[in-house]
């Protein structure tokens, strides 16, 4: 009985659910503030996203008369409980081992892509020819960086089975964190510089900001998926998009660099905090205040000749090595 | 790459630019057009502002006793085509540019005048008083003439008293007009 | 304070604008753009955001005369933003037809077709004066959603 507590209170409240939500809007408020710093300008306040999403859940849902009604409806509540689901699956190394029992990198990377579902769904069950320019561009943008993400997780549990033994992969969450506290992070591997340059790169593709926001280009397909989207909707969708950003940046600093200061909680907690910021300061912020939008051929090109190649790399000096 | 990290840099340190505007003061150019304003002591009521008016914004009613001018500012165009063309130089441009305004308050948007004629102080035809500055300036080359008391006086008074008092005046009207009455 | 009084109080400071271009000369469009893009101005401050899409809109900015042939597409997309929703003419094409007003091809002024709540008069505003508009826009939002301001 207190195991099913304990898993409600993982999804519900730490480190899904609550925490996540919370550190994730916080980081991207954050990161509208430091990208207007780069453009000089004050920017919202950072407590802004918490304010969108309130403001959403007071609006009215308009549904288009074309559209698939249930379709509409449900594709952003499919992409928030995967996200959610994602989210409590996540260790804070030093604070909590994630639920190991329940789940390893391959669910991960199992659910990772049901946001980018969600917005594909919600893109064709729109009926709007803005939604099916969207829903084709999120899908080339989606396969090509799926392949760089198989390859990293692949080269983040070879290493990990090879130095426990287990076998050819270890794809135990608990395992990789483990592994790094007790004999070094992957982050300063020479052998895994690679695949973290490549993960660094697979960051701004899958939260679709720029050079990689093809999808949902407000200029110029006018938010494509998203553009018959409004209300509590919108909002269901901002909040996946928030557990996300949480899961992904999460599972780089897990994968790359998760140790830890002495051992008490806390200490830990905000060290894993500001590793995640780190980690987004340079992948999303820095990307998105300097760069313009690439062409979806481009993008597609751009992650089939770099990140690829990295990680295929690292995956073959894991093997031989 | 280095420059626009460089450029990055430079915006953190060198901080937002950006103004404190709707929670503090902001800065405003001298010569920034917000509101026409209508000098009521100058308007003599010709009709040029309307004529020249791309926008309407100028509507003039005349009946005996006076004129009325309204500019709307809510369809002002701002172009500044009155300030230029007004013969009296009756037309100013007010600074102020804080415009929004609610809906209910559009047509309470106005610069409205009602001017009306006076009776002449000699005859008793009723006129417009020409304002002070007006008559100082166009007599400022005769001493002998009151300001204060010409602009009181319709046109046709105005030449006679002109032609009373002013001595250079009378000789000119008799070199003028000499030779013209010969013939005739 | 209530659950729901304090979502109404936050959603105000959320404002996202949305744009309709009503057959303007686009120099208001201009000044909207540049109360988001400058630094000057950044109306982002006041949790604005210019979105793409009717249906995300809070305020929708008009500029522009209404032309015969913009008519049905403003009240098309006008009708597509969800309440409650706060409506600002901006500039004075908008208001009362300005320069155009009498023309055989304008089908405005704004208020013949929608309600509107707040107007900017200027050819074109400041962006100061846009950014003014927005605030007492907010406050009207406000009274909108049964809250004085």
């Amino acid at each position: 009985m207190s195991d099913i507590l304990w898993a409600l209170f993982h999804v519900c409240v730490f480190p899904g659910g609550l925490f996540a939500l919370g550190f994730a809007l916080f980081l991207k408020g954050l990161d509208r503030r430091i990208v207007a710093r780069f453009q000089r300008r004050v920017g919202p306040p950072l407590i802004q996203p918490l304010l969108d999403i309130a403001k959403l859940l007071t609006k009215e849902t308009l549904i288009p008369r074309t559209a698939c009604k249930s379709m509409f409806m449900m594709a952003p509540v499919i992409g928030m409980t995967g996200m959610a689901a994602c989210a409590a699956f996540i260790p804070v190394p030093g604070v909590f081992d994630g639920m190991y029992m329940m789940g390893d990198l391959l669910v991960l990377f199992y659910l990772l892509p049901v946001p980018a579902i969600a917005i594909m769904l919600g893109g064709s069950a729109s009926s709007s020819p803005f939604g099916a320019i969207g829903f084709s561009r999120e899908m080339l943008i989606m396969l090509s960086y799926e392949l760089p993400l198989l390859m990293i997780l692949l080269t983040v549990a070879m290493i990990t089975g090879k130095a426990t033994g287990i076998g050819t992969a270890d794809f135990s969450l608990l395992n990789i964190v483990q592994y790094q506290i007790h004999h070094g992070q992957f982050g300063l591997n020479p052998l895994m510089i690679p695949a973290f340059i490549a993960y660094l790169m697979f960051l701004p593709g899958t939260m679709g900001v720029p050079p990689f926001d093809i999808a949902e280009a407000e200029t110029e397909i006018l938010e494509g998926p998203m553009l018959e989207y409004g209300g509590p909707l919108l909002a269901l969708f901002q909040i996946g998009t928030a557990f996300k950003t949480f899961v992904v940046l999460s599972l780089g600093v897990i994968m790359f660099f998760p140790g830890c200061l002495g051992d008490f909680w806390l200490v830990n907690l905000f060290w894993f905090m500001a590793k995640c910021l780190i980690l987004m300061f340079f992948s999303i912020s820095l990307l998105r205040a300097v760069t313009g939008r690439l062409r979806i051929d481009q993008a597609m090109m751009f992650y089939f000749k770099i990140p690829a190649v990295l990680a295929f790399i690292s995956l073959v000096l894991v093997m031989i090595v | 790459m280095a420059t626009f990290l460089n450029t990055l840099l430079q915006n953190i340190i060198s901080g937002p630019a950006t103004d404190p505007f709707p929670f503090g003061e902001t800065f405003s150019p001298k010569r920034v057009r917000g509101l026409i304003r209508i000098d009521r002591d100058l308007c003599l009521g010709c009709g040029m502002c309307r004529h020249v008016c791309a926008a309407g914004a100028i509507n003039i009613q005349r009946n005996s006793l006076g004129w009325t001018i309204t500019i709307w500012q809510d369809s002002c165009c701002l172009c500044r085509s009155c300030v230029t063309y007004c013969p009296m130089h009756a037309m100013s441009i007010d600074p102020n540019w804080h415009s929004a305004h609610v809906e209910e308050d559009k047509y309470k948007r106005i610069e409205q005048h009602t001017i009306s004629y006076q009776p002449c102080a000699r005859c008793g035809t009723p006129m417009r008083v020409m304002s002070l500055e007006r008559a100082k300036e166009l007599y400022a080359a005769d001493p002998d003439i009151d300001p204060e008391e010409i602009r009181h006086l319709c046109r046709s008074c105005r030449q006679i008293r002109d032609a009373e008092q002013s001595t250079v005046c009378m000789l000119r009207s008799d070199i003028s007009t000499a030779p013209a009455a010969e013939k005739s | 304070m209530s659950l729901d009084t304090l979502l109404k109080k936050a959603s105000v400071r959320s404002p996202w604008l949305f744009r309709i271009n009503a057959g303007s000369c686009n120099g208001c469009d201009v000044e909207l753009a540049t109360t988001a893009l400058i630094p000057r101005y950044d109306v982002e401050r006041l949790g604005c955001h210019y979105t793409g899409s009717p249906r995300q809109a809070d305020i929708v900015l008009v500029t522009g005369p209404v032309t015969v042939h913009m008519r049905d597409y403003v009240l098309r997309v006008w009708n597509e933003i969800p309440e409650p929703k706060v409506t600002v003419a901006v500039g004075i094409c908008p208001i009362s037809g300005g320069v155009f007003r009498d023309s055989y091809s304008i089908a405005g002024p704004l208020s013949r077709l929608v309600p509107v709540d707040v107007n900017v008069p200027g050819c074109p505003p400041r962006p100061q004066a846009i950014m003014e508009a927005v605030v007492l826009a907010r406050s009207i939002w406000l009274k909108k959603l049964g809250l004085e301001g």
